[in-house]
This record gives structure tokens, C-alpha cells and sequence, in this order.
């Protein structure tokens, strides 16, 4: 999951070696912490937020294949 | 793609304005209308202006591609054309264009399904017309499509995104899974005839629920031949609605009528 959206993420931005992905596993619902340099922060989140929610959706189909549920936060 | 906005007194004036300062006719246009635009009372008080927006899809040398399985000068109101994507695999290499695009967006799309994770799926690729056409074989389960079609648009636009920050030249990628681009369309173009009958059976304009730029294109297209019709998008952002209006109902009671 966390490998998921790093590759994603990383793929997207200028400077992928800033790209950092922290899971927060819990009971039934872990969360995705997402960070990335400042200048890229634009590039995961998209215009009306539509990268970001793209990552979700596909984050979401992940979490259904593992009968889990999985959260991405953008970290500022 | 390119969007300008356009003002107007009504929004036919706007759509004038439009072709002529583009230089081209009104199918070449994807139009939407922002604002109606009213004349106010006896044309004096509160009058306002009409807005659209026109997007333009910029010419290839080949006919215009939006999608590649509809040639765009295709009548799009008979469903019943066949799925070109067989052909397509064979005209990989006589489109003569650059491979690096069509390698890159299968590899980003063979790793986000490889984490994900599926297992058994085959990604087959193919170019045509400047477009890559990227089809998963093997998910049954309808997992990578998702609720209409919500988690195959989201992978889509990931590796559009992908493809398109390596490569100096925008290319654009389509992924497909079981046929389902070809199912939507479809189902897409019934839906649409189906409210334009009633739209003209009760004489008021019909709306659509909120779709993406590509599949309102398709409503808009399905119904651009009917001549007691017309089709405008509502809405704001990405998703909107569309909305069909029998031609009687819109030239009695213009502006905000339907809203």
C-alpha cells in the first residue's frame, strides 16, 4: 500500500528523492501519510485536487483487494 | 487542448464571437455555456452578458482524435460500430511515431498494477494517432474498473500524468479493461437518445447526472444531429451535467428556464 503510493508519487513529482510515505497501520483502517518537497506539492494534489483524489481512488480499490481501508493525508 | 471564454449579449452571440475569432465552425468547438446571459427588462435593466467557454482540440495531421475507437467525423448516434482495438495492434509501428511514450506508459501502468497488488493481469499496448491505448486483460473481478468506471478514469489520469511529465511531446493514454470504454459509450449514447425522447415528449429540458468532459462529449455528440434538440453543459469543475432542451421550449422561454 505505502509502496503503491510512493511508486505513484515519486513518478510524479521533480524530486522524487524527497518524496516520503509513512503507514500508520491500524485495526481496520490504516493511514497513508504522504510527503513531498514544497515545490511538489501541487503535482500529488492537482488541479481541484484531482491527482490527489485520483491516488485515492486508486488506493481505495488496492484497500478493497486486502479487505482493509486505507486513508491518504497530503502532509504540508 | 486550449479553452478560451467568450462574451456575448446572448449566448448564440458568444459562439459567433468564438468562430470567428478561432477561425473555426461550431463542430470543431467543444462549447459550453457558463453564464445564459438574459437582456434584462425591455432589454434596458439588469441585462447581462452571456458566457461560454470553448475548448478547442488542436488538429493532427490524421482526423482528430479525442478517442481513438471513434473517428471523430463518425455519426456517433448509430451504437452499432465495432471496436477497432484488433486493428489497432497492427498499426503500432506504421503510425511511425515515437515508441518512448507507449513503453513508458505501459511499464507505469504494469508497476501500479503490480503493487496494487493484482496478479494474472496483462497490460497490451498500442498507438494510434498520437494516442496510446493501454488494455488490462485478465481482471474478472471488474476491481481495476471500479463504480462507473471511477478507479479505470483515476489509473488513466495517473499515467497520463506519468507519461506526459517524461515526454516533451503530450501524448495521450487511454486504459481500457473488459471492453469497458466501449460498454460506457454505449450505454452512454442509449441514455442519451432515451431523455432526448423525453425531453420532446414533455417539452422540458432533460439533465443528465454530473459526467467527465469525455463522457458528456459523447451525449453531446450522440444528440447533435437531432435538430429538435440541443445539448448544454451545466455545471462548474470537472464534472457537470448536461443538459438537453427541446429547440421549441428554449427559443419561448429563454434564460434560466432550466434551471
Amino acid at each position: 500500500m505505502k509502496d503503491l503510493i510512493s511508486y505513484i508519487a515519486k513518478a510524479l513529482v521533480d524530486k522524487p528523492e524527497e518524496v516520503g510515505v509513512t503507514e500508520i497501520e491500524g485495526e481496520q483502517t490504516s493511514v497513508i501519510e504522504l510527503k513531498v518537497a514544497k515545490e511538489d506539492l501541487g503535482k500529488v494534489i492537482g488541479k481541484q485536487g484531482r491527482t490527489a483524489r485520483a491516488m485515492r481512488t486508486i488506493l481505495s480499490a488496492a484497500s478493497t483487494k486486502i479487505k482493509k481501508r486505507s486513508v491518504l493525508e497530503i502532509i504540508e | 487542448m486550449e479553452t478560451y471564454e467568450f462574451e456575448g449579449k446572448t449566448d448564440e452571440d458568444a459562439i459567433m464571437a468564438a468562430c470567428s475569432q478561432l477561425h473555426l465552425t461550431r463542430d470543431e468547438m467543444d462549447i459550453e455555456i457558463i453564464e445564459p446571459g438574459s437582456a434584462g427588462i425591455f432589454g434596458l435593466v439588469g441585462g447581462r452578458k452571456a458566457k461560454i467557454r470553448v475548448t478547442v482540440t488542436p488538429k493532427r495531421p490524421e482526423p482528430p482524435v479525442e478517442e481513438t475507437e471513434i473517428p471523430v467525423a463518425e455519426d456517433l448516434s448509430r451504437p452499432s460500430e465495432t471496436s477497432e482495438s484488433t486493428t489497432v495492434v497492427t498499426e503500432e509501428f506504421m503510425a511511425g511515431e515515437d515508441n518512448g511514450g507507449i513503453a513508458a506508459a505501459k511499464e507505469a501502468l504494469e508497476n501500479i498494477l503490480a503493487l496494487i497488488p493484482v496478479e494474472g493481469t496483462l497490460v497490451t499496448a498500442a498507438q494510434r494517432d498520437g494516442t496510446i491505448n493501454l488494455n488490462i486483460e485478465g481482471d474478472k473481478s471488474g476491481l481495476l474498473i471500479g463504480r462507473k468506471g471511477r478507479t479505470l478514469d483515476a489509473l488513466q489520469f495517473i499515467v497520463n500524468k506519468i507519461v506526459n511529465k517524461s515526454l516533451e511531446r503530450r501524448a495521450r493514454v487511454v486504459v481500457d479493461s473488459e471492453n469497458y470504454r466501449e460498454r460506457r459509450k454505449d450505454f452512454l449514447i442509449q441514455m442519451a437518445l432515451r431523455m432526448g425522447d423525453k425531453s420532446k415528449r414533455i417539452q422540458k429540458p432533460v439533465a443528465t447526472n454530473l459526467l467527465n468532459p469525455h463522457d458528456r462529449r459523447i451525449v453531446h455528440l450522440a444528440l447533435r444531429d437531432d435538430e429538435e434538440l440541443s445539448t448544454k453543459g451545466r455545471g462548474e469543475g470537472i464534472l457537470k451535467k448536461v443538459v438537453i432542451i427541446p429547440k421549441k421550449y428554449s427559443t419561448s422561454k429563454p434564460a434560466k428556464s432550466d434551471v
